[in-house]
């Protein structure tokens, strides 16, 4: 596969922190990658730095092979931390101006308003958009110039649930059409919901980098109840338990390697007992996400 | 470069402020230079014994081709209102965060500035061109002969004018990136003159040869002031290279130092 972007030992330092710590990454064309962190963390910088608003302090990166440079970036939608528009101008006349900065076909201006439904609003001053539609505008203004390579720092931040579900839906839609996404967030949800790949930062230090779909595999936990009032005890007693967790009113046993819910379930039915509820839980990237941290 | 200064006039043109402060500039720079003549007239109602001693409708001031040097220097006095105007739309692109966005959007941090300088000229260009329109009508209005060798002398005060307007334009430029509040550089901008007076004095007895260097000084050196020659006194009625050559470089400093802080700052 093609790799879009290449980074090498990027580092960049504010005095004496150290906000990004020699990054090395790579991102391929179509993948939709997740940069995952606690604030703070460095990913914003990092983005800035991609986009060369910040210089970086060594190191260095490319895009689609080539040495950054004003020209790459018209090829590259981006959205770093908050929408950032003329207030006093209209959605249409901010897009326009856009346009003319990107150098792209002003034609293209209704096609992104309706993908992001602000067609019946173009016309009114962007400082009368409710944050949703700023973060909409700021994806339409994104996706102009039909750029193979879209950034989206926190994109979602400070939505209602019906904004989030409405801006996931878009990211979406617009990974389908085949265009690399580089989504930053500290919502390890929406990362799992949407990404293909994904990157941890800590304090600026790169320490995880792979595939979304590998999270989960490795030790199954399996949730389950039935009505016997010592179940407990007869968990316990399954070869493959390795530990029980009571919450919610279930048993969360996590099984050792090799043992699957299957091998619960003939158990339980063994004793017989038959489970009134069981459910094997894929570990999410919050809890991988969590752990990830806590090793490093 | 027109790509750039279209790009910042489509900045401005829908900015209201723009409009006011520019409206502003324009109508009293054209009335302010008009009613000279008024003026005077004013000024003898007002004081009984100047129209007696002066006969005001001899005094030459819309005459060719005195006319080009009086407006120039007068007009000279207003640029401060319309380097504010300046102030205002840099300052807005770090106010707003917008100039981030350009960047990241694909504007390279140079044609940023040079979109900025592009306005800079335009706006200088149109201030000239108000005054030789106002100089033309009041000339041919109030001069007695109308022909074109007085006409077309001094004219060497429009570039001056020019060069003028343009320093003190990227004089506003270089402070507003600097400095990136509306509020404070504002502030500067008006006390500069007041700052550098008090240098200048200061250093008088010991560096006197240092001040025609200083840079509002070399304004006041360019287009000296005309009125003392109604008083039968010696002015410096020519535009010399000498005083020229420092605006000139001052005004190419100011500009490469707004680059190189723009290259240098993380937006």
């Amino acid at each position: 596969m093609e790799t879009v972007l290449s980074i090498s030992n990027l580092t960049k330092h504010f005095g004496r922190i150290k906000a990004v710590n020699n990054l090395n990454l790579e991102v391929k064309a179509g993948q939709v990658f997740g940069m995952l962190g606690p604030n703070g963390s460095g990913k914003t910088t990092t983005l800035g730095m991609l986009m060369s608003v910040v210089n970086p302090t060594s190191g260095t990166y490319s895009w689609f092979g080539e040495t950054p440079s004003h020209h790459v970036r018209k090829k590259i939608g981006a959205v770093l931390e908050h929408p950032i528009f003329y207030p006093y101008l209209n959605g249409q006349k901010n897009l326009e101006l856009n346009c003319m900065i990107k150098q792209c076909d002003p034609a293209s201006i209704p096609r992104v308003l309706e993908l992001v439904e602000l067609t019946e609003r173009r016309n009114d001053k962007y400082r009368t958009y409710s944050l949703g539609m700023k973060q909409r505008l700021a994806i339409a203004s994104a996706l102009l110039n039909d750029p193979t390579v879209l950034i989206l720092d926190e994109p979602t931040n400070g939505l209602d649930p019906m904004g989030i579900a409405e801006i996931r839906e878009l990211i979406r839609k617009i990974a389908v059409q085949g265009k690399t996404i580089i989504l930053a967030s500290h919502l390890l949800d929406e990362v799992q919901k949407v990404c293909t790949h994904f990157a941890v930062l800590k304090k600026g230090s790169l320490i995880h980098t792979g595939p979304v779909d590998e999270v989960g595999k490795g030790t199954d936990t399996v949730e389950v109840n039935a009505d016997v009032s010592n179940l407990n005890e007869i968990l316990l007693s399954f070869a493959g338990t390795s530990s029980i967790n009571r919450e919610n009113g279930s048993f969360q046993v996590s099984l050792r390697d090799g043992f699957k819910s299957k091998d619960l379930n003939q158990f339980l039915f063994e004793k017989g007992i038959v489970a009134s509820h069981l459910v094997t839980k894929k570990k999410s990237l919050e809890k991988q996400f969590l752990e990830i941290l806590a090793e490093s | 470069m027109l790509q750039l200064l279209k790009i910042d006039l489509k900045k401005l043109t829908s900015y209201r402020t723009f409009w006011v402060v520019c409206g502003l500039y324009f109508i009293t720079l054209a009335f302010a230079t008009a009613s000279g003549m008024e003026f005077l007239k004013l000024l003898a109602r007002t004081f009984a014994d100047f129209g007696q001693k002066i006969n005001i409708n001899r005094i030459p001031l819309y005459h060719f081709p005195d006319v080009w040097h009086n407006l120039i220097w007068f007009s000279g006095l207003f640029k401060v209102v319309l380097a504010i105007m300046v102030v205002i739309s840099v300052t807005n692109e770090f106010a707003y965060r917008t100039l981030r966005q350009n960047i990241i959007d694909g504007l390279s941090r140079s044609q940023f500035l040079y979109s900025k300088i592009s306005t800079n000229v335009l706006l200088s260009l149109m201030s000239v061109a108000m005054i030789f329109v106002i100089g033309l009508i009041t000339g041919l209005i109030y001069s007695p002969s109308a022909a074109y060798s007085n006409i077309l002398t001094d004219l060497e005060f429009f570039p001056a004018y020019f060069l003028e307007i343009f320093f003190f334009l990227s004089y506003a430029l270089l402070i507003s990136i600097l400095i990136q509040r509306s509020g404070l550089t504002i502030i500067l901008l008006l006390l500069s003159q007041m700052i550098e007076l008090i240098i200048t004095a200061n250093i008088d007895d010991e560096l006197p040869w240092l001040i025609p260097f200083f840079p509002m000084r070399s304004i006041w050196n360019l287009i000296a002031i005309p009125y003392p020659r109604y008083a039968f006194q010696e002015i410096k009625d020519y535009i010399d290279i000498g005083s020229a050559l420092i605006v000139v470089a001052w005004t190419v400093l100011f500009n490469y130092f707004s680059y190189l802080k723009l290259k240098k700052a993380d937006i």
